[in-house]
């Protein structure tokens, strides 16, 4: 498709919800994301500075 | 839009990669230099700049040994050198040699003229001393290193200004192969300086890991709602372009793009969102560094490693603030040891590069087996992780590890060669980022990217950029860095 019709596509662009896996993986990455920073962030009190 | 496609993918068939080229040519470059350790100075005779008011002092050589040469010679031969051993390259990739030598020679020589012209001392010179020493009353301080935002400039003009030109240069414009190539090299330079402080080195790693779970897990997922739900992108668009604003700009939009399936327009397109946004944060970032962050240096440098989301752009970008906060702090009596900074944000960014691959083989499984799942259609392949690791990662992986092995198993006499040995080899990491920047600047046609219909992408990149990410990025930076400095010169 040429370049130019991009702007025309997303003026044009029917909605598309979030299917439930997408949410999942938002929420499942978020939340690990998180916990992992959390976990990361009391291991870095012990490390030297 | 200039062709991003020179620059990810080669010509045809059994073509070598970039990613392989930039590999063979940084080990080459860093085995010539270790000829030092036998005596051999093959790599001497490369050119250097020093901050100048008279021209006529503003080249010579790396060692003083090929001093006779003259600073005009070396610069002739350093280039002759790489043009060579670039066209090579370039004929492996089964690229057109003859064009890439010709636009090569305009590049090399524009790129390398502004680094000149960045050296002056009114431009670059920083203390007291200096100012003293080169007898001048005022100066932009912008170090030496202004020199890679002078070829910036250059390169935006050429963009923006001629752009017939910049479609000729196309064929040498590959920022992400002069990238690469400086990142391999940089690989023992970031090991002989962090052997002398392996403790400091080993928890910066452990930081390092935080920086992976903030851009894949947390920005990303942020920026793909907010692109979803808020700008009504449909997923083709959106996946690429979180990859693109959360984790690498180029590499994770290609690769994204790839995995989900998506048409190749589209990720280029993306890429070319990214080098615009990294050329505006590499012009204003660094400088914002040295004035709210220099008593944190390496908080400093993860900032850059988090916030910058091309690997030229974010080392690069590491590397000024590097020379700017070095300065200020020189300026306030603190003298901080060299490449603690750029090493830092080059070891973050490396870090969020070597998931590139897993993140692209997970969303290539989501999306081939629950959002578009077509019957008889390929899965997503574990090969695919392969495929999509960046393999110049493995240059880096061996200059790294076999600088940290001399310089941790070496008596003092042969770590003193060995550091000017790295040293050599560190002057081709200088010219590969002045190709890279000046490169990024001739790819940001920002007149064009506007008629291909930009505008809603780049907004979602503004919103999400310095609505989110450069934020969240300092917080983090701050959560893991704040109090860690660099050790001390001498």
């Amino acid at each position: 498709m040429p370049q130019s019709n991009f702007k025309r596509e997303l003026a044009k662009a029917a909605p598309e919800p979030l299917l439930p896996i997408e949410k999942k993986l938002i929420a499942w990455s978020f939340g690990t994301g998180i916990v992992l920073l959390l976990v990361l962030a009391v291991l870095n009190q012990y490390l030297p500075k | 839009m200039s062709d991003t496609t020179a620059t990810l993918a080669p010509a045809s068939g059994d073509a070598l990669s970039e990613d392989w080229l930039a590999v063979a040519v940084g080990l080459l470059l860093f085995g010539l230099s270790l000829a030092l350790l036998g005596g051999a100075d093959l790599l001497g005779w490369t050119v250097s700049t020093s901050v100048w008011t008279d021209p006529k002092t503003a080249l010579g050589t790396v060692t003083k040994g090929y001093g006779g040469l003259g600073g005009a010679s070396a610069l002739v031969l350093t280039y002759l050198v790489l043009l060579g051993l670039l066209s090579a390259g370039t004929f492996l990739l089964k690229a057109n040699v003859g064009r890439f030598a010709a636009a090569f020679t305009v590049v090399f020589w524009i790129a390398y003229a502004s680094w000149i012209l960045g050296s002056y001392a009114h431009f670059a010179v920083v203390t007291p001393a200096d100012y003293q020493k080169f007898g001048i009353s005022w100066s932009l301080k912008l170090t030496n290193e202004g020199g890679y935002i002078f070829a910036l400039i250059a390169g935006l003009i050429i963009a923006n200004g001629f752009p017939r030109l910049a479609a000729w240069l196309s064929e040498a414009i590959r920022p992400e192969l002069y990238i690469k190539v400086a990142i391999v090299i940089l690989g023992a330079f970031i090991a002989v300086t962090a052997a002398a402080r392996l403790s400091l080195a080993s928890s910066l790693l452990v930081r390092g890991f935080a920086a992976i779970v903030e851009a894949y897990l947390i920005y990303w997922s942020v920026v793909y709602l907010v692109a979803r739900k808020f700008f009504g992108f449909n997923r083709e668009w959106a996946a690429p372009l979180a990859s693109g604003i959360s984790i690498c700009g180029v590499a994770a939009a290609i690769a994204t793009g790839g995995a989900i399936r998506a048409r190749p327009q589209i990720p280029v397109l993306v890429s070319s969102l990214v080098v615009i946004f990294a050329v505006v944060e590499v012009l204003i970032l660094p400088f914002l560094a040295q004035t709210f962050l220099w008593r944190e240096p390496l908080l400093a440098a993860t900032w850059m490693g988090l916030a910058v989301k091309t690997d030229g752009a974010a080392v690069a970008a590491g590397g000024i603030t590097e020379s700017l906060i070095l300065a200020k702090s020189a300026a306030e009596g603190i003298n901080y040891q060299p490449g603690w900074i750029l090493g830092t944000t080059a070891a973050v960014k490396l870090f969020i590069d070597v998931v590139i691959g897993f993140w692209a083989f997970l969303l290539a499984h989501i999306w081939t087996n629950h959002i578009n799942r077509v019957p008889g259609a390929a899965r997503a392949k574990v090969s695919e992780i392969y495929e999509r690791f960046p393999k110049f990662i493995f240059g880096f992986v061996v200059t790294f590890a076999i600088g940290l092995t001399l310089a941790l198993s070496s008596a003092p006499a042969t770590n003193a060669k060995l550091t000017a040995a790295i040293g050599e080899a560190n002057g081709y990491r200088v010219i590969f980022f002045i190709l890279t920047f000046f490169s990024i600047g001739v790819l940001s046609n920002f007149r064009k990217l506007w008629e291909e219909g930009i505008g809603k992408l780049a907004a979602v990149y503004l919103v999400s950029l310095f609505g989110f990410v450069i934020w969240v990025g300092l917080m983090i930076s701050w959560l893991f860095f704040a109090g860690v400095k660099p050790p001390l010169a001498g």
